[in-house]
């Protein structure tokens, strides 16, 4: 069988989706592992929901189907009211492209399993190629003792279904991620708060990204209007 | 499953059904593989008395068969071989009628496996190859993970030759021309016909769904 010498790829390439994430792709090989879950860890005010816009947005911008699973019972307008403060937020992406799930109301009254099957039931009817927990670390408020659990069960199917997944999760400002879920996950993102002269500075750092030779190191970051999280270059 | 997804169904069945048996090449970007796979399966499961075969690689068939029952893919009539369980340690048993194999290396032996299994061999699915009339691999591409190239194109063409030699059988091949032109072409040479469900025809779905709820297809020549 003859092949064009234009085709010389014979190797299985890991599959990547980029981020959307201004400058994080050159530092993570051009984009996620594709599949994979993601978690990108940071306090409150460090960007972790406009991240994971962004990088929901940046699947729509291509035609992806994507899923957006809030843990926090917020109406869609709600959320709608800041995330239209950025110009790469269009509407119609709701129309079509990202569909909103409020898994809050059944945090309170489903048990575990429950829960990972109606998780499941929207993947499946949505098929999305990106996917959006945010913030996942309030199932583990609300769960107790099954969260270790109810963790392993959901990244597996996450891993099962080709989607990357970005979860979310919220830290106190002395930690780094949250230990329970970093063992799951294929990647972790930092968003970081530092406090320097006067002032205090948001920064990003890949601490994990498998398969993915990544920058290590933390790189500033700057939120804009215009294009969410941007990761600046470095300034000598 | 969306408006889309049922008008992309009916693109595939539709351009399927235009073709002879034998291998089909489907252009499929590899984030659509695990779609379009199911919307296949749906669409062979929508005509009554299409047995078929599922080879599973780079999902255990369990979960394979967990995403058909979400769909409500009937899947009587559909025997797995599973390449990946057993290797992942997900599962020593088999959920449903399925043949483990132990790894998905070697794949080149399995084309002699099936025929043997076609056979008399006491295996937990037997299979009629006669009356098989779909095979599927979800995912080529995946087999490069375990296995050279050559080993995997000498399988294509084996795989290909065992099941048209026993039966009026359907073979789409799905490769993401973009991201492996290499296994694309391979699979060319050894495919007469071929569909393209690239981001274009993917965004007259969408449009198509948009503007017409539910009442036409784009003809592929519009697109």
């Amino acid at each position: 069988m003859s092949t064009p010498d234009t085709c010389v790829r014979a190797r299985a390439e890991i599959v990547r989706l980029t981020s959307g994430i201004n400058g994080l792709d050159d530092s993570i090989e051009g984009g996620f592992p594709f599949p994979s879950v993601i978690l990108v860890a940071g306090s409150a005010g460090t960007g972790k929901t406009t991240f994971a816009m962004k990088y929901l947005c940046e699947g729509a911008k291509k035609g992806e189907q994507c899923l957006y699973i809030t843990t926090l019972s917020e109406p869609t307008q709600w959320m709608m009211r800041y995330a239209m403060q950025f110009d790469f937020m269009d509407p119609s992406y709701f129309d079509d492209q990202i569909v909103y799930m409020d898994l809050g109301d059944k945090l309170r009254t489903m048990k575990p399993n429950e829960i990972l099957n109606v998780i499941d039931e929207k993947i499946a009817e949505v098929m999305p190629t990106r996917i959006v927990i945010d913030p996942l670390t309030v199932i583990g408020n609300m769960m107790g003792g099954d969260y270790r659990q109810f963790l392993f069960d959901l990244t597996n199917r996450l891993k099962n279904w080709n989607a990357v997944t970005v979860v979310t999760g919220e830290v106190q400002p002395n930690e780094l991620y949250p230990t329970e879920i970093a063992y799951a996950v294929d990647g972790i993102i930092l968003l970081l708060l530092s406090d320097e002269v006067v002032t205090r500075r948001k920064y990003v750092e890949v601490l994990k990204m498998r398969g993915t030779n990544h920058a290590t190191g933390r790189q500033p970051i700057d939120i804009s209007r215009r294009e969410g999280i941007i990761v600046l270059k470095a300034r000598f | 499953m969306n408006e889309k997804d049922l008008y992309l169904m009916a693109y595939l069945k539709d351009n399927l059904s235009a073709f002879d048996n034998g291998p089909v090449l489907l252009d499929v970007k590899s984030t659509q593989f695990v779609r379009v796979n199911l919307l296949l399966l749906k669409a062979f499961s929508s005509m009554p008395g299409r047995p078929g075969m599922f080879i599973a690689v780079d999902r255990p068939h369990h979960y394979m068969l967990h995403l058909m029952g979400m769909h409500q893919i009937d899947p009587q009539g559909l025997i797995f071989i599973d390449a990946i369980s057993r290797f992942a340690a997900d599962t020593k048993n088999s959920h449903s009628p399925a043949n483990l194999l132990n790894a998905p290396s070697n794949i080149d032996s399995l084309p002699s496996a099936i025929r043997d299994w076609a056979g008399n061999s006491p295996h937990p699915a037997p299979m009629d190859l006669q009356r098989c009339r779909f095979a599927m691999i979800d995912n080529i591409s995946s087999l490069l993970l375990y296995n050279s190239f050559n080993n995997v194109e000498v399988f294509l063409q084996d795989f290909i030759d065992v099941l048209t030699s026993h039966a009026r059988v359907q073979i789409p091949l799905l490769v993401d021309k973009e991201r492996n032109c290499m296994l694309y072409e391979a699979a060319r040479s050894l495919c007469p016909h071929e569909i393209s469900v690239n981001d274009g025809i993917l965004a007259s779905m969408s449009l198509t769904s948009k503007r017409n709820g539910i009442a036409r297809i784009v003809d592929s020549n519009e697109v």
